[in-house]
């Protein structure tokens, strides 16, 4: 009996927990017969309880979930896009979340967006700094001799954990049957990829010996994805290397274009002429030198009474976009108050008060435009910037704060303006402007627009020339008696006297 | 909806439960089988289509046996016609569920 009655309580809860994903004209007329049917069931003697599955009255409160689930499809197929119009609220989330859903569909399409948009591959990339002797907008260039790399490797141990030196250059790399291709091979130091900290690449032959890993663009453009090429040899102007590894495209984040690297030990990259130029990439001590948070830290070296400065580039600050768009954000904030009045209006408290998920509604609307304008102008930002200059990120940079920027202040002044045309009972759009009164009586009287609430709440004035008595736009509340006069006023409304 | 249109056999089953006396969603349920996910769907289409037509049942009754007042349905003259054409195409419809006449006969 307990059970019996415990299992009825239990579909009770589902059948109205049910009927809360009714849309909200239907709900009244579901939940009563779902109840009305519940209640015959959980009442039948128990020696004439039928035995199919439905006479459960769990398993009825279970079908009532597809019912919901029916009619808020069927609902949805019957209105269209027309039911979202006159719900505007709707269809201005659904805009906006479409424009988000195809920004982020672009992105991931764009191989330079998306790589700028996805986290940095190496593990501990807080600690991971580019050394640059021109500064953060030649970070991009090589700047460093290989002569200062490596009193670096000896000198500045209490500095850095470890520090890796490569530079691209072209160079023709010939496999025996396939033709020779000209590629961009960055000699490095053997320990490039260890300092990295990749998730997974496992390297073939031992450090002694120079060893090739390719990108995998490269090695789908130049061979064709031949699964032989991992531990044959290839001859590189006139040097026998063995290929050792491919290296996933979105691994290589570090600047300058590799289509493979050369990893050579460091008697080979001692041969090189002293005043080779290439980057050095290190991993900072944490106790000695605090990792650069606000993007790069100088280090100022003082050798045979001369004294130069380098910077520490964080490595996470140069590729990662995040910073760029959030400054962007900032200065589009700073900026609004600039170009847009901020109040959203005059709205007096009704008599009646209106419920307080009435009211949290209209705000929770506008934070969602605000997260869904940013979240379109961030991804947008970044298509245009790393999608099409993906080859430079400093310019990237630079491309991604001046679209972001006006972008962004342009968005937020379309969010205030729309927040200001809608209903803050029912958020539509409010229609119908009449202008009233004349400017030339404007000293007695007011003159302005006049918008209408087409479900009957209420009414819009908007004053032409703002006074000390009429300052910014006021909303008129209009009680329930008025909702016969309006096109929409039928439908229930919160709140309604 | 015309007479000759064509059901899905659910539907037709639906009807046809209508039309041997299984007025309320539930007892539809139990005659056809077919589960509350379906058969209350299935009744609001057929009732769009002007095959059935559902009507609450006297709050009066229903405070005499001291319960909700129950939604009952029924068949239109369309629905009726209906289920005629679709005993054609579903011959074994009638044996599945008999409705009065077969029974009484």
């Amino acid at each position: 009996m307990n059970r019996r009655w415990f299992g009825s309580a239990l579909a009770r809860i589902n059948v109205h927990a049910a009927s809360l994903l009714v849309p909200h004209v239907d709900r009244p007329s579901w939940t009563r017969e779902w109840t009305a049917e519940l209640h015959h069931l959980c009442h039948v003697p128990e020696d004439e309880v039928p035995e199919s599955e439905d006479a459960n009255p769990l398993e009825f409160s279970f079908g009532a979930y597809n019912d919901a689930f029916w009619i808020r499809c069927d609902r949805l197929r019957a209105d269209g896009l027309s039911g979202l119009r006159s719900g505007s609220a709707g269809r201005c989330g659904l805009l906006l979340a479409t424009a988000a859903c195809a920004a982020l569909l672009i992105c991931f399409a764009l191989p330079g967006a998306r790589n700028a948009l996805l986290l940095l591959p190496y593990r501990n990339s807080g600690d991971l700094v580019i050394i640059s002797s021109r500064g953060y907008g030649g970070a991009q260039s090589p700047s460093i001799a290989l002569a200062d790399y490596e009193e670096w490797t000896t000198d500045t141990a209490n500095l850095y954990r470890e520090i890796a030196f490569y530079r691209p250059t072209i160079k023709g790399v010939h496999l025996a049957q396939h033709d020779a291709v000209r590629l961009s091979v960055a000699q490095a130091s053997d320990n490039l990829l260890r300092l990295l900290d990749l998730p997974a690449v496992p390297l073939l032959g031992d450090a002694s010996e120079s060893r090739l890993v390719l990108s995998h663009s490269a090695w789908v453009a130049h061979y064709y994805e031949d699964p032989q090429m991992v531990g044959s040899t290839v001859d590189i102007d006139g040097r026998a290397v063995r290929i050792a590894a491919i290296l996933p495209d979105s691994d290589w984040r570090l600047p300058g274009k590799v289509d493979a690297l050369l990893l050579e030990n460091p008697q080979v990259l001692a041969a090189l002429p002293s005043q080779t130029r290439g980057f050095v990439v290190a991993r900072i001590r944490n106790s000695a030198f605090p990792p650069p948070r606000g993007g790069w830290r100088r280090m100022i070296e003082t050798r045979d009474g001369v004294t130069r400065g380098f910077d520490c580039i964080s490595v996470r600050h140069l590729l990662g976009q995040p910073f760029v768009f959030l400054f962007a954000l900032l200065l589009a904030s700073l900026a609004l108050p600039a170009t847009t009045a901020l109040p959203l209006g005059d709205y007096p408290r009704r008599r009646d008060h209106l419920p307080v998920s009435v009211n949290a509604r209209r705000w929770i609307f506008l934070l969602a435009k605000f997260a869904l304008v940013i979240v379109i102008v961030d991804l947008c930002s970044t298509d245009i910037a790393y999608g099409l200059y993906s080859s430079d990120p400093v310019t990237a940079l630079y491309i991604q704060i001046a679209t972001a920027f006006p972008a962004l202040l342009f968005g937020f002044r379309w969010i205030l303006q729309d927040q200001r045309k809608r209903c803050p009972e029912c958020l539509r759009l409010l229609s119908s402007p009449a202008r009233v009164g004349q400017a030339s009586c404007n000293f007695l009287s007011w003159n302005g627009t006049e918008l209408f609430c087409v479900r009957g709440h209420g009414l819009l004035h908007i004053p032409e020339l703002p006074t000390s008595w009429f300052g910014t736009q006021r909303w008129l509340c209009l009680d329930a008696s008025w909702r016969s006069l309006f096109p929409d006023g039928c439908s229930p409304s919160p709140g309604m006297v | 909806m015309l007479a000759d249109a064509k059901l899905s056999h659910t539907a037709a089953m639906i009807l046809q439960a209508i039309h041997a006396g299984q007025i309320y969603g539930f007892s539809v349920m139990q005659m056809t089988g077919l589960p509350s996910g379906t058969v209350y769907p299935a009744m609001r289409r057929l009732e769009r289509d002007g095959l059935i037509v559902s009507k609450w049942e006297q709050q009066s009754i229903a405070d005499a046996e001291q319960r909700p007042p129950r939604k009952y349905y029924r068949l239109t003259r369309n629905g009726r016609a209906t289920l005629e054409a679709a005993y054609e195409r579903y011959p074994l419809l009638e044996k599945m569920i008999p409705s009065p006449e077969v029974e009484q006969a």
